[in-house]
């Protein structure tokens, strides 16, 4: 019997020192160092190693000419995700949030600028056709690039628990697709845009102490240039923002012309933050221009703007308009006619 | 079933209703009473002013090149890129094999109808811009002009949408707005399709008569 249980106590010795790796059944853990498994029992590199640097996106070797295939796993595209679903999804839904916000209070508040005098009955051009045609143009495209753009970026958070995932897929696909191919023809408007309207959204003497006066949001109605401040801000936003956008949407609608993902995912990066700032931008604009100022929308559609608007929001431009007019527009008294309201009754 | 019904008898209904639909209204244009008799003695051929007045029209004529050049352009880019888009899309061949000629031919590559489809629709939104900011096309139009324009509008969009070619609801909602469009049609001013060569015509063979150049 003794020597029965000496046997096993041999054996479970022996068990114990192949476990361990000591005869005195030492079985502090042995941690790697440096990467190194311990013994170099499995070479100089262990595998966690080689795994670790694949996943911080080692660049491997192919003989192929797709070189984007040499790497396994794009470390960078999580952080783009991060980034984009995290801060550019929040501060950009935000600002568009905040941007509706002070509209709607400022119209609250404020309520809509009336002509204080009224309206004149004689009108002044504004707008030639090429500037109306080309603003529209751009503005259409805009409009389409803007609420395929949306969707694609919000659509997880808005269209998806409203609609389901399924709609919600349909949805972005065909938002994608539209957005792609409307993207070149946008930028061809935007140019175009940019160029005509330049001229007058230079700095002129003046613009400051339009903005310095209160701007529109004052009682007072201070005298501005064609454009105030607040329109030439919205002008250089456009000229800086949709060339930016311009530019890193063409990246991103020939992905193939790029081995690096990291120029794409930044270009993604500057074009849904240029995006989201113009459409909050936009906000204002589309509400200034079509009901938040009375009878600006005129401008913009007939070409022409009665002169009492003229010259309580644009009264330097006005009086020059004024001042070198050769005639009276042709016309213009009984389109201005059309618009009056009718004269109350006796 | 809603899939089954617009690519089942929906579409032959549409289809049947825009054929005879065309037919009835061309017929009607060649049933209008002649006018009076012309007693004048012919100065050159009504036939051949007739016939030159269908190619003259596609170029505008001399001090009017300037002033028409806006629609001229907008005009030609929407036309000419929908005309390509219908007949060299490689979707749009596979469904006229499938259901109208069963004779192939060779479809543009994807970048090439991708380009007619924006100019297609530049020119398309160009046009419709022209016509609600000219003071003159703002009178000029109605009711008619804008459905013809937003359902020519819609079925391209929903025809851009459903591109990737990979969802079948994209795809039935492109057909559903075709088949709106094709039964809007012949009681339209889209008829217009077939009714320039018409007017052209006409115009020509009276200019013509008179030995002037229509």
């Amino acid at each position: 019997m003794l020597g029965f249980v000496a046997v096993v106590a041999v054996i479970a010795y022996a068990a114990l020192v192949g476990v361990t790796g000591s005869l005195n059944l030492d079985i502090a853990a042995q941690a790697q160092e440096n990467g190194n498994v311990p013994g170099h029992a499995l070479g100089n590199v262990s595998d966690s190693d080689v795994w670790r640097q694949i996943r911080r996106g080692e660049v491997g070797k192919v003989s192929i000419p797709d070189l984007k295939s040499a790497v396994l796993i794009n470390a960078e595209g999580s952080a783009w995700r991060a980034a984009r679903n995290g801060p550019i999804s929040f501060w950009g839904g935000l600002v568009i949030a905040a941007s509706l916000a002070f509209i709607i209070l400022f119209n609250v508040i404020h309520g809509r600028i009336v002509l204080r005098r009224g309206r004149s009955g004689e009108v002044i051009p504004r707008f030639s056709q090429a500037e109306r045609w080309v603003h529209w143009f751009a503005a259409g495209t805009f409009i389409l690039l803007g609420l395929t753009g949306l969707a694609l970026i919000f659509g997880r958070y808005v269209l998806k628990p409203l609609f389901g995932p399924d709609v919600f897929a349909i949805i972005a696909n065909a938002s994608l697709q539209s957005h792609n191919l409307f993207g070149p023809i946008f930028i061809v408007a935007l140019v175009i845009l940019l160029g005509l309207y330049m001229r007058d959204n230079l700095w002129q003497n003046g613009d400051l102490s339009w903005a310095l006066k209160g701007g529109f949001i004052g009682d007072s109605h201070p005298k501005s240039w064609k454009y105030n401040l607040g329109e030439k801000a919205w002008y250089w936003a456009l000229f800086f923002g949709g060339l930016a956008l311009a530019g890193t949407g063409l990246l991103l609608e020939f992905p193939w012309l790029f081995d690096r993902l990291s120029v794409l995912q930044l270009a993604h990066v500057i074009h849904a933050i240029s995006a989201l700032g113009l459409i909050a931008f936009s906000v204002g604009h589309i509400y200034l221009g079509v009901w938040g100022v009375e009878a600006s929308l005129d401008g913009m559609t007939k070409g022409y703007v009665d002169v009492n608007w003229a010259k309580e929001h644009h009264g330097w431009w006005a009086d020059e308009v004024l001042e070198n007019r050769p005639a009276v527009v042709e016309g213009a008294a009984e389109a201005a006619a059309e618009d009056a309201p009718p004269a109350p009754a006796e | 079933m809603f899939v089954e019904f617009v690519e089942g008898p929906l579409w032959y209904f549409s289809a049947a209703v825009f054929v005879l639909g065309v037919i009835w209204r061309l017929s009607g244009i060649l049933r209008l009473r002649r006018r009076k008799k012309d007693l004048s003695i012919p100065r050159a051929s009504a036939a051949v002013g007739a016939l030159k007045a269908q190619f003259l029209h596609f170029v505008p004529h001399g001090g009017f090149t300037f002033r028409t050049l806006y629609h001229l352009v907008a005009g030609y880019a929407f036309h000419l890129g929908l005309f390509v888009l219908v007949l060299w899309a490689a979707p749009h061949i596979k469904f006229i094999e499938a259901n109208i000629v069963a004779v192939p031919w060779e479809p543009l590559p994807r970048w090439g109808f991708i380009i007619a489809a924006q100019f297609a629709f530049a020119g398309l939104m160009l046009l419709w811009v022209r016509r609600i900011s000219d003071p003159v096309m703002i009178k000029l139009s109605d009711r008619d002009d804008h459905v013809s324009a937003w359902l020519t509008f819609g079925v391209m969009l929903t025809g851009c949408m459903a591109l990737q070619e990979s969802v079948q609801a994209l795809r039935v909602l492109h057909m559903m707005f075709v088949e709106i469009w094709l039964l809007y049609f012949p009681f339209s001013r889209l008829m217009h399709a077939f009714t320039f060569a018409f007017s052209r015509g006409y115009t020509g063979a009276l200019f013509g008569r008179r030995g002037v150049v229509p």
